[in-house]
């Protein structure tokens, strides 16, 4: 690791270590997008119970 | 003839062939087809014309287990038993209560409601009822069941006259069995109690124990604890698989048009679920009475569905202002699991004045019957959506599994079980023809010998049951 640092220029280590956090949202990106389509796949007949009313989903709009 | 006392009747010099412990409903109706048979029969009435405290003393018990009821309140001991404080409420059981549930154990009956369906022109009469209506299916999963309402015939009342008149038929009021003797095989006698005091022995040739669901256990494990079994042979399902109908407010539901569920005067309808649906979800039966809730209550609901639903809050708003009946209470009463640990027992410490132990009351509801209670408001609730009905409102203490309330209706005044009908002797007291196993002359009538209690009223059962015993002993005693 410290070889490999050495032969880093100091500015492509600061651009990787600014880069890094970025990466983690890449990693939460296809999660968020499945989400979004469970949502709009979600069946709005669907019957389930919120704050104890019996409900379609489609009532939730 | 109507007697006062024990001592007025002896001093009539009439001897019976039959004597019926109890004036109830069921005694009553069986006093007066044995009369119309021809057979002579005494009935043996505990309390007098009117309620008594002294008389009702002798009802005072102990409960253990869930709360219930006062002993001595949640029955009557006079003439007409406790048809003088029922609601008039009817309905035979349903088919499906009479066969066996898979999945709970110790149901199913040895007759079928077909056994009964011949009486029910009698029993319109007896309980001055309007036609049975059949049930309407509103979904695969719920029928709109339809209860009929008697004028809540009062016995002594409808019948008194009639009873004074009969030649065959004897009441002696003021008087009760403290205990049957018994020698294994026939019943040989029984101890009276008449007017505060012990009234010596008295013998017919069949006994019918009609004294109501709590008080014919007691008398039966009392008199065979004196008489050293020689009373119910086969005693190990004596006083046990008692049953109520646990009633309590469920939640409410908003209607988008009540008025297509009324059926009554006082605008309740009921709802039941399927045979198919009781068996998918491994329940048990259940009644849900939908009360039309007041209109600050309404108002409450709709803003609580606001909360959750705006949109649908919203439509059911534009109901409200069209009518303001547009949401009910749902009451839900339901059929419990039969189980041998609900049980009646003899107070070790605790007599009455007659020197009977008090009843000791086992009683606790099942998880089978929570589920049955949350699946049922849960059927309900999809049938509404299913058929663009309305919604439902599951109660917070049903959703957020708490204890029962104990501030709530609790259950129905319905005591069932105790001596159920069965043909293994080890689970039942009674055979088909309510006749305890084992025995030759003692019989028992009344809601104790149901072996499950579906989840209506009992008094039509009780009183098509009574028609059936009654015209079974008619032939047995005439042969």
């Amino acid at each position: 690791m410290s070889f490999f640092i050495r032969k880093m220029s100091r500015r492509a280590l600061v651009q990787a270590l600014i880069a890094l956090p970025a990466l983690s949202l890449f990693r939460k990106l296809p999660d968020a997008d499945a989400s979004h389509a469970d949502r709009s796949l979600a069946d709005p007949n669907e019957i389930v119970e919120v704050n104890g009313w019996i409900l379609k989903r489609s009532d939730l709009a | 003839m109507i007697f006062d006392s024990y001592e007025a009747y002896r001093a009539a010099n009439f001897t019976p062939k039959v004597c019926i412990l109890g004036s109830g409903p069921a005694g009553t109706t069986i006093a007066r087809k044995l009369g119309a048979a021809g057979v002579p029969v005494v009935m043996l009435e505990a309390g007098a014309r009117e309620f008594g405290d002294e008389s009702q003393d002798f009802y005072r018990g102990t409960t253990v287990g869930d709360f219930y009821f006062d002993l001595d309140i949640t029955r009557l001991r006079f003439m007409g038993g406790s048809s003088n404080h029922w609601a008039g409420w009817c309905r035979v059981l349903d088919k499906q209560d009479f066969e066996p549930k898979t999945w709970v154990p110790d149901t199913g009956w040895p007759i079928r409601r077909t056994d009964i369906e011949p009486y029910l022109p009698e029993v319109r009469d007896i309980l001055d009822l309007p036609a049975f209506r059949p049930d309407m299916p509103i979904s695969d999963d719920i029928r709109w069941v339809q209860l009929i309402k008697s004028p809540a015939v009062r016995f002594a009342e409808k019948f008194g006259d009639e009873l004074d008149k009969a030649r065959n038929i004897a009441v002696v009021l003021n008087t009760c069995a403290t205990e049957l003797a018994g020698d294994g095989r026939r019943v040989t006698g029984a101890r009276l109690w008449s007017n505060g005091q012990d009234a010596g022995s008295f013998s017919a040739d069949y006994f019918i124990v009609c004294t109501g669901g709590l008080e014919n256990s007691r008398l039966l494990l009392w008199s065979n604890q004196r008489s050293n079994g020689g009373v119910v042979p086969n005693a190990t399902a004596l006083g046990r698989y008692w049953m109520e109908h646990p009633t309590f407010q469920g939640g409410n539901a908003i209607l988008a048009d009540y008025a297509e569920f009324e059926v009554d005067a006082v605008n309740e309808a009921f709802f039941s679920p399927t045979a198919a649906a009781m068996e998918r979800l491994q329940i048990m039966n259940f009644g849900i009475r939908l009360i039309e809730t007041p209109y600050p209550g309404v108002k409450n609901l709709i803003a609580d569905l606001a909360c959750t639903a705006p949109n649908m809050a919203e439509w059911m708003s534009s109901k409200l202002s069209q009518r303001l009946r547009c949401a009910a209470q749902l009451y839900v009463a339901w059929e419990q699991a039969p189980l041998a640990s609900n049980q009646i027992e003899l107070s070790k410490t605790d007599v009455d004045r007659a020197g009977v132990p008090r009843i000791e009351l086992h009683w606790k509801k099942s998880e089978m019957e929570r589920r049955t209670l949350l699946e049922g408001l849960r059927l309900f609730g999809t049938t509404l959506i299913e058929k663009n009905l309305g919604r439902v409102r599951i109660a917070d203490w049903i959703s957020n599994g708490q204890d029962y309330p104990t501030n709530d209706e609790t259950a129905g005044h319905h005591h069932m079980g105790g001596t159920r009908m069965g043909t293994d002797v080890t689970k039942s007291v009674v055979d088909a023809n309510c006749k305890v196993h084992g025995m030759d002359n003692l019989y028992v009538g009344g809601s104790s010998v149901f072996c499950t209690s579906g989840q209506c009223n009992p008094t039509t059962t009780i009183t098509a049951l009574a028609c059936r015993l009654g015209d079974h002993l008619s032939k047995v005693v005439t042969a």
